[in-house]
């Protein structure tokens, strides 16, 4: 996407007679004055309700904070502590195996109802909205509640499994399978990179498809060295996207886990876990370093997409 | 924003509120000018967790209240258990909190020691009286010799069993003093009766009162000084007991166990008749009795009785920033000692703590309620002393005590491994 810059001089009336240089700064600076002025309701919102707490919560990752008593300083005895703590551990653990499956699954699973769904046949909206439907249910506290009911030991799933004669088990109740059942549930999400990818693929030249036929290629050759390279800059946008989603994941954890991360920790994702320690346990200070260390992770991780992404992604205008 | 449920008395709050406030307009701009409170009116805010029940009788008393004190108006507010302390403790942080909340030992030391409670003791045998209380209830609401909370209830830890199943295979009731082999083995009958279609107990390994109580009749407790009050062979032994009675089909499969955990009350195994036994506290037998067409019994937890004792289930305390402390303390005295108040309030948080109040209003109870009663007389002169509150960090340690419970059993450690695991994770979770 690029901006289009607007030249200032198509804005601002020509005056009759070449204007005076500093006339026209002051003007110009009017016309910043009013932008900011416009912008103020979202400055004093990004100020006051993002800005201020995050500089606020990086102090009170320094220090001892029960929200009773005031803040009491102790340097980085927070981030040390989570150095030695087995849960801290282990829920990174989880929240990377969570992330690392439901992230490429979700695309993949995007990118091939996109595929099937960019065709032009009667009542191809209908299908396409009807795909994507899951996506505006998505992290909804109900629908977790519905998924819990659902892999339950007497849930709809272990019925289906019934009808064919397979034993189920209390998926959401077992260690084993719980987390799986969060995984799914995100990649049933799959609707908003769906609809990307096939804006995306909208955008293929169809000449490019016609050049490979005619040297040749079917349509998996095609797939591979038309529609991906071609592709790559939407899935490039996507699974920076939903990485960063799929590490934030609370919600569904937060219901199918019972709100501790149960059956035994193994839905503890970062984020509940983050939840536990500061209003559980009132440890607002080791929540705050917490909440930072796992900016950071993310941020770092977004650098490492970045980096890594020149090398596969193609922006088709000869640099890459 | 105050807010409650609509019932048959809101248009008539809603009414006398808009009337006191009609009242009292001209009244608090005359306060502008420096003129506090010479009106008389006061306004108070009340906040407690529970369920509907809770909040029909805590509500009646409250009206009852306002009626015998037309001056006064009580804001009311009322929400589940889950998350009631996320927001206390964030309009305490903000200054904002109400004038009388509900509290439970989880908490209590915690906010007294951060000053957010209004230390009570002025109060005592004046606006409030004392003197009828039961034995040793008062005591449980100091902290740090400051009276901190206001005992609201007592309950202990009950077994709560399903009378209409045990009857049914023509095997005994449990009684008090059982020990926990001789449940086991109860149970297993149980179990083989049925066929395995009811688990002759559940399986309380992940629960911190049942674990608590086993403890304390080894001589030991669940935190002693702040720290954990027992070691990792003990917490290796209590698996083990419960591996085995899963083993040998006294106990459920973690499968059936598992959606009780954390639910809410309505998924203990004794209401989905999965199972024939449900650790609790006494209190919620009447609770209980509702979800289910079975008849249930209350027993104590097997063991020596010594190990369980009077329990404040929870306590009334008035926030330290309250502008009316000395109304509020007459609301707390209302509910605590008042016959009437005592009648409506029943015993839904407990039994009441007011032993006259307790003797007058007995007879009104539901019959589920009685059973309650019948069982903590029988109780009250086999009570061990009160254990201290615990500590902070108390939650994290409830949540690794469950974790590692579920680690045995679902295979995944054996009670050695998961006992071991759990030491490590719980010294990290206390003081911080």
């Amino acid at each position: 996407m690029t901006l289009t810059r607007i030249p200032s001089e198509t804005r601002v009336p020509a005056p009759p007679r070449a204007p005076a240089p500093s006339k026209r700064r002051i003007g110009r600076r009017q016309e910043a004055m009013a932008g900011y002025v416009f912008l103020t309701p979202w400055l004093i919102g990004l100020i006051g309700i993002t800005a201020i707490p995050m500089l606020y919560s990086l102090y009170l990752s320094f220090t001892r904070y029960n929200l009773l008593r005031p803040p009491e300083w102790i340097g980085i005895a927070n981030y040390e502590r989570m150095l030695s703590d087995p849960n801290f551990r282990h829920a990174v653990w989880v929240t990377l195996m969570f992330a690392l499956v439901s992230v490429p699954l979700k695309l993949t699973v995007a990118l091939g109802v996109a595929l099937l769904l960019n065709r032009e046949r009667r009542g191809i909206g209908f299908f396409r909205a009807l795909l994507y439907l899951p996506s505006l249910l998505g992290g909804s506290v109900a629908l977790a509640i519905v998924w819990q009911a659902m892999f339950g030991v007497t849930g709809a799933f272990n019925n289906l499994l019934g009808l064919v004669g397979i034993e189920g088990r209390g998926w959401v109740n077992d260690p084993d399978t719980a987390l799986w059942t969060l995984v799914l549930l995100a990649v049933w999400q799959f609707g908003a990179p769906m609809v990307i990818f096939l804006a995306g693929l909208k955008q293929i030249p169809t000449e490019l498809y016609e050049a490979a036929w005619v040297d040749g290629a079917g349509r998996i050759r095609a797939f591979w060295h038309v529609t991906l390279p071609m592709l790559s800059p939407v899935i490039f946008f996507n699974l920076v996207l939903e990485m960063i989603n799929g590490f934030q994941g609370f919600t569904s954890a937060y219901v199918i886990g019972n709100g501790n991360g149960s059956p035994a920790g193994s839905t503890l994702l970062y984020t509940v876990y983050l939840y536990l320690r500061g209003f559980g346990n009132l440890q607002m200070g080791y929540a705050s370093a917490m909440a930072w260390v796992f900016l950071i992770a993310v941020g770092l991780l977004t650098v490492v997409l970045f980096t890594t992404g020149r090398m596969w992604v193609h922006y088709g205008d000869g640099d890459r | 924003m105050p807010h409650k449920p609509a019932s048959r008395h809101s248009l008539r709050r809603v009414t006398a509120l808009l009337a006191a406030g009609a009242v009292a307009l001209p009244l608090t701009l005359a306060a502008c000018g420096g003129d506090e409170g010479e009106d008389g009116t006061i306004e108070l805010e009340i906040l407690w967790w529970g369920g509907p029940e809770r909040a029909q009788a805590t509500e009646a008393a409250l009206d009852l209240y306002e009626e015998r004190h037309p001056n006064v108006t009580i804001h009311r507010r009322w929400q589940g258990y889950d998350g009631y302390y996320d927001g206390l403790s964030t309009n305490a942080a903000a200054g904002d909190a109400p004038d009388i909340f509900q509290i439970d030992e989880n908490l209590l030391s915690e906010f007294a020691t951060n000053g957010i409670t209004y230390d009570l003791s002025e109060f005592l045998g004046d606006t409030i009286e004392v003197d009828a209380l039961a034995p040793g209830l008062l005591e449980t609401g100091t902290v740090d010799g400051q009276v901190a909370g206001l005992v609201a209830a007592q309950n202990t830890p009950g077994l709560i069993y399903d009378r209409t199943v045990v009857q049914q295979y023509g095997l005994p009731e449990p009684e008090i003093g059982m020990s926990w082999e001789e449940l086991i083995d109860w149970a297993e009958q149980i179990s083989q009766a049925s066929d395995g279609q009811v688990y002759g107990t559940s399986d309380p390994s992940h629960d911190y009162k049942a674990l608590w109580v086993w403890l304390r009749q080894r001589g030991q407790e669940l935190y002693e000084d702040g720290e954990l009050g027992f070691s990792e062979a003990d917490l290796t032994e209590w698996f083990q007991l419960w591996a085995e009675a899963r083993a040998s089909g006294a106990a459920p499969p973690p499968d059936v166990s598992n959606p009780a955990i954390g639910g809410d009350v309505s998924s203990q195994l004794v209401i989905t008749q999965q199972a024939a036994t449900s650790f609790m506290w006494d209190n919620q037998l009447s609770e209980l009795s509702e979800g289910t067409d079975h008849e249930l019994g209350l027993t104590a937890y097997p063991g020596d009785p010594s190990g369980q004792w009077a329990r404040p289930s929870m306590f009334w305390s008035i926030y330290a920033g309250s502008e009316h402390a000395e109304a509020a303390a007459d609301v707390i005295n209302f509910l605590i000692n008042d016959p009437e108040a005592g009648q409506l309030l029943g015993a839904e948080r407990g039994l009441p703590p007011n032993l006259d109040v307790r003797e007058q209003v007995a007879d009104s109870f539901s019959e589920a309620m009685q059973e309650v009663v019948a069982f903590e007389e029988q109780m009250v002169d086999q009570f061990g002393d009160a254990p201290s509150p615990p500590p902070p960090g108390h939650a994290e340690v409830r949540r690794l005590l469950e974790d590692a419970a579920q680690n045995v059993q679902f295979g995944r450690a054996t009670p050695a491994e998961a006992a071991a695991s759990f030491f490590e994770q719980a010294a990290s979770a206390i003081s911080l």
